[in-house]
């Protein structure tokens, strides 16, 4: 039986095809959210990778920002929910989740069934999410992509402020005038962005495992920068991106059973 | 008293401010009384019951300014405050857990070390506290939680708002009087021993004489130049806020005093002749950016010489009048409407010859911030004087710009100069 | 529509024109309306004068344009929504506008108002538990009356005051009677209904909004109760609104079975006490509000309140209102979040901003709370 996944983000589309509620047949990522061609894309690709298509799907369930726009789908649920679901999944240990997407970050605390007991989001400040390392990107002229790296390289973690993007952007500047290394301004946004994160993560207790979910979870440098400011390990989900994508078709696996 | 004997304001603040944080922490050893007071309470009736007064406030500040301070904000976000709340209670209501939690489990929490680390002083928990909302409402909600949190009595000194300019109503001061004499019960129980009434007149003689010397060392802004560089408000502070009830204030404010008029007196000012233009600065100081907001003006020639700081403290009463003492309290700048804003900011600059006003928008204070713009423009129009404001907070590192701050300076710097400029070639 | 349907679309109209309400109030009596700002006013005063007591809790979805010159970016939510809207003139009619003072923003935004009635402020007191505070507070309800009588230009009789204390207890009472009922009626009284029926009472003379919600709970009791399958939850803060919030919760099966709203059951929880002195009773009413961020209590019970809320209407869950930067409600939270956490009640905070124009976030945050339940 197979069942369907899809995550409308504001940033992103993904798609997870799974059998059986087990194996992951094909999955899809496409860099444009709601409102945009992204979803029909991530599906195409998705159908296309595994040779399946609608009618061979049992059930489809659909998260994120724009899942009341995708009519497809035989039901709606929370990202908090399918975020959840997913890496629960994939790592059964996960007790307390950090996910970081492009538009806010979220802090869920899991109990041993894997049920989500209590959660913290940002939602409503860019700071501390995606579009402020693509502003701080931008501002430093390298690819999103070679943050990490850089990182990997810096040999001091220099200020910069958690609070306001436009303060943290005009902070950068100052500190690229002043001949601060790229890879040390870039420690120091890496743990602007950590700093909010944890601090949505302090509320959860911070039972162990801690596991990292969406997209910046990608990013090396971020993820060292938090297990450093909380002082434990931090296990980065597999493939962070499609843990929200996972979780959707992993409902729709339940939903397809019930029936 | 001899042990300050030779000292010079600075080191006697320096002293005693010292002094103040050691004698409040040795206190329970003693089988002595804390309390913890919000910074312009009714000092006189603790200090007659011999109770050592610690003041949040004061403390947060030299967290703040001592670079302590974005830890231990985040320790209060966790609790549940949020940085809409003003950074002096967050801090102080974090610190209050850290002391909490040392007290329970016999360790020192590691944020709590970092702090004693960076020499910032330990303050004991308290077995009282004590606040009057002449600054802001705020303090009601703030206690309110010490309170529930430290299970411990809660002295209030609701000094009811007055919202007209002109005389306080009566029945504020009948009202005020009546908490008085009920703090006056309160710290009786919490002593065990009947209130000493001759000994508070005593304290309340002393208060004035502090009164009264602070009013004379922050009257020399007035000179042209001044000897008094602004910020020497804010440093000396301190002083009035804890000490006002005692010798350690009267002492410290007559030795500035007698410094500054020797200064003036020989010609030497606080910038060396460098001073251009003098300026008001409506607000509190930016704590953990005082160097930098400091020197930022000075390079302009910029000597910040009024302020409401001086006469908020300025309490005047007859020592032994309760009503007299009540509508002191009541009658403090923060506590007053807009009329009455207006009309000792603009007392303050003509006497201190201001030639601008800087507004320091406070995002810690709703107080200090909701009526900024129509003081501008009244304040402005009343004094024929520029105007600028900047985003800030007493404590909180993340709301300060410094690119924002140097730009605002500066234009008000350019306008200022240009109208001494214009009014020499009329 | 059944007949308390009807009902409830009249009120929710009236509430949603108040203009309207006031020129029918005037055509009715050939007197005005005053406007009252929140949380706690006198406004038994205001009834006494002959005039109708309008409510002023700001807008939906109301855009800040010119209130941003006057306001910093951080001040209270409504009290952005009010600038706006009287900077754009909405309130130039009302003969006089009451403010009290309880929080910095309120006090210093009485000081500044910029539409053309007079304003009277005053100030509540928050040592309580003492008889000074009641003389005092009797001194300045005389201010306010005597405020009204120069502005209105009416004499304001002590036995009119207390003729509209009778009015307003009684209003007080069945608005307790009706969020009672609703409580069995959830499938009926949706909580965008209850909202309406409790709003109305802003815009209109009290004694009619008590004949027509006497109507709505009798129309309720003559149904049989259903039982609800979805979740029950208790609301706090200072307001629950707009609709499409409200819409949400029904979407996913909430029922608003008790609140402590300052909008709403704050301000019919506490009955004006038995006496002859008018202005005493008001006084007391004051002395005896309990378990509200605005009235200063050192025992904090509010959090306790909300916890025995729950217990008696069997709520699975507390809804934190959040009003967007409101300095007393967010204090309050980390204490009510131990008193909660003390007892296991589960609790979401959502952020009431008046100046919203989506709620995906609020959906997102409703709906995961629901599927966490």
């Amino acid at each position: 039986m197979y069942t369907l996944g899809i995550d409308v983000g504001s940033a992103s589309s993904k798609v997870v095809i799974l059998e059986d509620g087990e194996k992951v047949v094909a999955s899809s990522v496409f860099q444009v959210g709601t409102g945009s061609s992204g979803p029909e894309r991530a599906l195409k690709e998705a159908f296309e990778k595994s040779g399946l298509g609608y009618e061979d799907m049992a059930k489809i369930v659909a998260t994120g920002y724009g899942r009341y726009s995708f009519a497809k789908a035989d039901k709606q649920i929370s990202e908090i929910s399918c975020h959840a679901k997913g890496i629960f999944h994939l790592i059964p240990t996960a007790r307390t989740i950090i996910d970081i997407g492009g538009q806010d970050a979220k802090a869920i605390r899991l109990d041993s069934r894997g049920m989500v007991n209590q959660f913290f989001m940002n939602d409503k400040c860019a700071a501390g999410t995606g579009r402020f390392l693509e502003v701080m990107a931008r501002v430093l002229e390298i690819d999103i992509k070679e943050m990490a790296e850089y990182d990997a390289r810096a040999t001091e973690v220099v200020n910069v402020s958690s609070t306001c993007t436009v303060f943290a952007e005009s902070e950068v500047i100052s500190h690229l005038s002043n001949n601060i290394p790229k890879e040390n301004i870039i420690a120091g946004i890496h743990a602007s962005v950590a700093s909010k994160a944890c601090g949505l993560a302090y509320r959860t207790g911070l039972e162990d495992d801690i596991v990292m979910g969406g997209g910046v979870a990608q990013n090396a440098g971020v993820v060292r920068a938090i297990s450093r400011e909380l002082r434990r390990p931090v296990i980065v989900a597999p493939h962070p991106q499609i843990t929200g994508a996972l979780g959707a078709a992993l409902f729709a696996y339940d939903e397809a059973k019930k029936h | 008293m001899s042990e300050t004997e030779g000292m010079n304001a600075k080191q006697k603040l320096g002293y005693y401010t010292q002094k103040f944080y050691d004698d409040a922490c040795a206190a329970h050893d003693k089988g002595e009384f804390v309390c913890w007071s919000s910074s312009i309470a009714p000092s006189e009736v603790f200090t007659t019951m011999g109770i050592h007064i610690v003041y949040p406030e004061n403390h947060a500040a030299a967290v703040g300014a001592k670079h302590g301070a974005l830890e231990i904000l985040e320790l209060a976000e966790r609790k549940g405050y949020t940085m809409d709340n003003c950074s002096y209670s967050r801090i102080n209501l974090a610190y209050m857990e850290l002391l909490v939690e040392e007290k329970k489990t016999g360790k020192t929490p590691e944020a709590l070390a970092k702090l004693d680390e960076l020499k910032i002083p330990r303050i004991p928990l308290p077995d009282i506290i004590v606040l009057c909302n002449n600054i802001c409402e705020v303090l009601l909600k703030w206690y309110e939680n010490i309170a529930v949190s430290l299970n411990v009595p809660i002295v209030i000194i609701d000094v009811p708002f007055v919202h007209h300019p002109g005389k306080i109503p009566q029945r504020s001061i009948d009202y005020v009087e009546a908490q008085f004499k009920r703090s006056i019960k309160q710290v009786e129980d919490l002593c065990g021993r009947p209130f000493d009434y001759d000994k508070f007149i005593k304290v309340q003689e002393q208060t004035q004489r502090s009164i009264a010397a602070w009013d004379k060392a922050m009257g020399m802004a007035s000179v042209v130049p001044s000897p008094l560089n602004g910020f020497d408000i804010f440093n000396f502070m301190a002083l009035i806020v804890c000490a006002r009830s005692e010798y350690a204030a009267e002492d410290t404010f007559t030795t500035l005093a007698n410094e500054l008029e020797e200064k003036a007196a020989a010609g030497i000012d606080a910038f060396k002749g460098g001073e251009k233009t003098r300026i008001a600065w409506e607000g509190i100081a930016v704590w953990p950016y005082l160097s930098h907001t400091y020197k930022a003006l000075k390079a302009l020639g910029m000597n910040m010489v009024g302020s409401t700081y001086p006469s908020a403290w300025s309490i005047h009463y007859e020592p032994g009048d309760l009503k007299a003492m009540s509508a002191g309290y009541i009658g403090c700048y923060y506590n007053t409407s807009l009329d009455n804003r207006v009309d000792v900011v603009s007392s303050v600059m003509e006497n201190t010859k201001c030639t601008g006003i800087l507004y320091h928008n406070n995002r810690s204070c709703k107080n200090m911030a909701v009526m900024n713009v129509e003081m501008e423009e009244m304040i402005s129009k009343r004094t024929n004087t520029p105007f600028a404001s900047f985003d800030g907070d007493q404590t909180d590192p993340r709301n300060f710009s410094e690119a924002q701050y140097d730009t605002r300076i500066e234009a008000l710097s350019e306008t200022m100069e240009q109208n001494i400029a214009a009014k020499q070639n009329a | 529509m059944s007949k308390v349907d009807t009902i409830i679309a009249e009120l929710d109209a009236i509430s949603k024109n108040p203009k309207k309400a006031m020129a029918d109030f005037k055509a009715k009596t050939g007197k005005g309306a005053v406007g009252v700002l929140p949380i706690y006013a006198p406004e038994e005063l205001v009834y006494a004068a002959g005039y109708l007591p309008m409510g002023i809790w700001g807008a939906t979805k109301k855009q800040i344009l010119k209130a941003t010159t006057f306001l910093p970016a951080f001040t209270c939510s409504i009290m952005q929504s009010i600038m706006e809207l009287e900077l754009q003139g909405t309130y130039d009619d009302l003969a006089a506008i009451v403010i009290s003072s309880p929080c910095d923003t309120l006090k210093c935004f009485a000081q500044k108002w910029k539409g053309k009635s007079p304003v009277i402020q005053f100030v509540h007191s928050q040592n309580r538990d003492m008889e000074a505070s009641n003389t005092f507070m009797v001194e300045e309800y005389k201010y306010v009356r005597e405020s009204l009588e120069n502005t209105l230009g009416v004499k304001i009789t002590d036995d009119a005051i207390n003729a509209a204390i009778d009015v307003y207890n009684e209003n007080r009472a069945v608005m307790r009677m009706f969020t009672d009922v609703a409580a069995l009626y959830p499938q009926v009284i949706t909580p965008t209904k209850r909202h309406a029926v409790i709003k109305a009472r802003q815009f209109m003379d009290k004694a009619e909004h008590t004949k027509k919600v006497r109507e709505i709970i009798a129309g309720l009791m003559s149904e049989p109760v259903v039982p609800f399958t979805g979740k029950k939850i208790v609301l706090t803060g200072i307001q629950a609104e707009p609709d499409e919030l409200l819409k949400i919760f029904e979407e996913f099966g909430i029922a608003v079975v008790a609140d402590d709203l300052a909008q709403e059951s704050r301000q019919f929880r506490t009955d004006v006490p038995a006496g002859n002195d008018p202005l005493y009773r008001l006084a007391k009413q004051w002395q005896n509000v309990t378990a509200c961020a605005l009235a200063i209590d050192r025992d904090k019970p509010r959090g306790k309140f909300i916890v025995n809320l729950a217990k008696e209407y069997g709520a699975d869950a507390v809804i934190v209102a959040m009003m967007k930067f409101c300095d007393p409600e967010e204090y309050d939270y980390p204490i009510l979040l131990e008193d909660f956490e003390k007892v296991g009640l589960r609790n979401l905070k959502i952020e009431i901003d008046q100046q919203s124009e989506s709620f995906e976030q609020a959906r997102t945050r409703i709906q995961s709370f629901v599927e966490m339940l």
